[in-house]
């Protein structure tokens, strides 16, 4: 009897095109698009650098400047005749406009308080830019008035010029093995892979709004078969499919993004604790979806409700904005939502090189979140025969 | 006796649904259960298929309690909803198949029993096809066909003729009628269609009211007798045209020739004696919510 149920069930769900679009077509669509855009935000270069104009006369120390100030990988820098700050910014599409002075070092020597050094951009600028471009301004400056200081001392400057090279970085990772670096296809997959897992809420509730609606759960309920293969039967079958969104999106990760530009996804974490946490995620958000199925009298009202609430899940989550950009109250309202439970022991495991320790408290808050809502279904539904 | 309920009440949220409603139902019957909308049909027929719990009272179905022997009501009953209880994205075939291993069915017997009821209902040309493109009148023959899979004893059809083409209704009549002389199948039959009970059914209960208000064996006027008012201009004659307008016609022909006019015509008392107008002297003629 099990095997007929499973069999149905998957009939069901292969039929149902929109929640097959949903559940594998919207988390591949996503972790492209995000995987892509987000690929700045967690490397130390940009794809296209920023245009800089730089506004001043040619001069040795301009063009000493000007040479410096291109090492830096974030900007492709420009000496230009002056010319209109608007022409620059808007026709020429410059992002910043540097005006400096040919005798900067001078004034900067001398301590004149009106010596400033003017940067012009669009108002849509992005901050973190503004502020990478005035420190490094300020670092190639210094740099020159400290090399001239170390000349006329008559001591050796060299070191000067290797000093950003001898400030390294080292990312720490929880097993000691790791040798990746975070990008954004890391944050991307888990995050958008939770997303989609919980859309298991459209097929369902499609099926299990009909069934009520069209009195085949009745049907059911009145012949003489037992809760338990009915629940698992409908419960295995949603669970299997997420874990074939897992394989599919994790293959994807790995193999196609690379392919449209895109860093790889490096799984290096234990594969029984992703399936062990991807299993604790499909649970959680298998027994939501029969609850909200539960209160609903049509399928337009579960995918709404259920719809709105998975992406109050995933703002709130760190699914869509990544949790480090938050603001620290937000980070704190994160820790409320399930989705952040999964993507958190996800990222424990791909970026930080977590172990079960690590994770454990997430996997049971999945577990109490799942049945907390499978035991409301089940009042619900046993409410339904008094 | 294939059901006997004793004292049977049920209310939902403090609200009396059923009041202490006692009925008794012959083996091999075909019982027609009418009342009017909200009396109370559709809670009994849930009870009875254990779909709902009933507050007190008690139930036996072919001698079984219904609340001991549960499992054994189930297996020899079947519920046949009027709403269409089975799945619009999976063929005939595939509703017959799952809903038979529910049963219990496999192999071989799953599909011989299977073929029985694609016959029986005369599915064979829609097997295949998905149940959710069927016409009206094949999706209540696959209703049925579903409910047929366990060979039942006892068969609780709701309305199950409901918006579909006179053709289709004749058939799926005469398939139910067809069960209970056949396979002597207790048929517990709710419809809002009086000519339907009529011509199925050997006994009747009227519930509303929260009550049987009434139980008998078949006793309906086969013949109508309709009895016509003709309003000439000088005078009036009733003419009983139950049997043929033949006299009717004559007399109408005759008038003609006469040059007289007819100023109307009225039927006085067309089967004053059916179960329709019984029904609603019943149950009164004020609408129901």
């Amino acid at each position: 009897m099990f095997y007929y149920i499973l069999k149905k069930e998957f009939r069901l769900i292969f039929r149902d095109i929109h929640a097959l679009l949903v559940l594998f077509l919207m988390p591949a669509a996503f972790i492209l698009i995000m995987s892509l855009a987000l690929k700045n935000s967690y490397s130390n270069t940009l794809e296209v650098p920023l245009k800089v104009a730089l506004t001043a006369p040619e001069t040795p120390e301009i063009n000493l400047f000007l040479k410096e100030l291109s090492h830096n990988a974030y900007f492709e820098v420009t000496l230009v005749s002056k010319s209109s700050l608007k022409k620059l910014l808007f026709e020429e599409k410059y992002d910043f406009a540097l005006h400096l002075d040919e005798n900067y070092k001078e004034k900067i020597n001398k301590n004149d308080k009106t010596f400033t050094i003017q940067i012009y951009s669009k108002p849509d600028t992005n901050k973190e830019y503004l502020s990478i471009l005035k420190h490094s301004i300020v670092e190639v400056i210094s740099k020159n008035i400290m090399k001239d200081y170390f000349i006329a001392s008559k001591k050796d400057a060299s070191l000067l010029g290797k000093l950003d090279s001898t400030v390294v970085n080292t990312y720490v990772y929880k097993n000691n093995k790791q040798e990746t670096t975070p990008t954004s296809v890391q944050q991307s997959v888990p995050a958008w892979l939770i997303f989609s897992m919980f859309f298991i809420l459209i097929p369902i509730s499609n099926t299990f709004v009909n069934e009520k609606n069209f009195g085949t759960l009745a049907r059911i309920r009145s012949i003489n078969v037992s809760v338990f293969p009915l629940l698992t039967g409908k419960i295995l079958p949603y669970f299997i499919i997420n874990q074939i969104q897992v394989v599919l999106m994790l293959l994807m990760g790995i193999f196609l993004v690379p392919l449209v530009g895109g860093d790889a996804l490096i799984i290096q974490g234990n594969y029984f604790l992703i399936f062990f946490v991807t299993s604790c995620v499909s649970i959680a958000a298998i027994c939501f979806a029969l609850f909200i199925a539960n209160i609903s009298k049509t399928t337009e009202e579960a995918t709404s409700i259920g719809g709105v609430i998975n992406i109050i899940f995933a703002a709130l989550g760190g699914i869509m904005v990544p949790k480090f950009i938050m603001p620290e109250f937000m980070q704190q309202i994160s820790a409320y939502s399930p989705m952040s439970w999964g993507l958190e022991s996800l990222l424990e495991l791909f970026v930080r090189g977590g172990n079960f320790s690590d994770i454990s408290v997430y996997l049971l808050y999945l577990l109490l979140f799942a049945a907390v809502f499978l035991l409301l279904s089940y009042i619900l539904l046993k409410k339904g025969r008094n | 006796m294939s059901i006997i309920i004793n004292n049977l009440s049920k209310s939902y949220n403090n609200k009396l649904v059923l009041d202490n409603l006692s009925l008794t139902i012959n083996k091999g019957s075909v019982f027609g259960l009418l009342g009017p909308n909200g009396a109370g049909k559709t809670t009994l027929v849930s009870i009875l298929n254990q779909l709902i719990n009933k507050d007190s009272g008690s139930i036996e179905i072919f001698g079984f309690n219904i609340e001991t022997n549960s499992c054994e009501i189930k297996q020899i009953s079947s519920y046949i909803p009027q709403t269409y209880a089975f799945y619009p994205n999976l063929s005939a075939f595939e509703n017959l198949e799952f809903f038979g291993a529910l049963y219990g069915l496999k192999g071989e017997l799953l599909k011989q029993q299977i073929a029985y009821c694609i016959e029986t209902t005369g599915l064979t040309k829609f097997i295949h096809a998905k149940a959710g493109t069927f016409s009206g009148g094949v999706k209540r023959r696959l209703n049925i066909a579903i409910g047929l899979l366990n060979s039942p004893k006892i068969i609780y059809l709701d309305e199950p003729t409901v918006g579909i083409d006179p053709q289709s209704r004749k058939y799926i009549l005469d398939v139910i009628k067809n069960l209970n002389k056949t396979k002597e199948t207790t048929i517990v039959y709710t419809s809002h269609y009086m000519d339907e009970i009529e011509y199925l059914c050997d006994e009747i209960a009227i519930l509303d009211h929260k009550k049987i208000i009434l139980q008998e064996k078949h006793s309906f006027p086969l013949k109508k007798q309709s009895l016509l008012k003709i309003q000439l201009e000088k005078s009036s004659i009733q003419m009983d045209v139950s049997d043929s307008y033949d006299e009717f016609m004559a007399f109408v022909a005759n008038l003609k020739q006469e040059n007289k006019k007819i100023l109307s015509l009225d039927f006085l008392n067309e089967n004053s004696n059916s179960l329709e107008n019984r029904f609603l002297s019943l149950t009164k003629e004020e609408l129901r919510d």
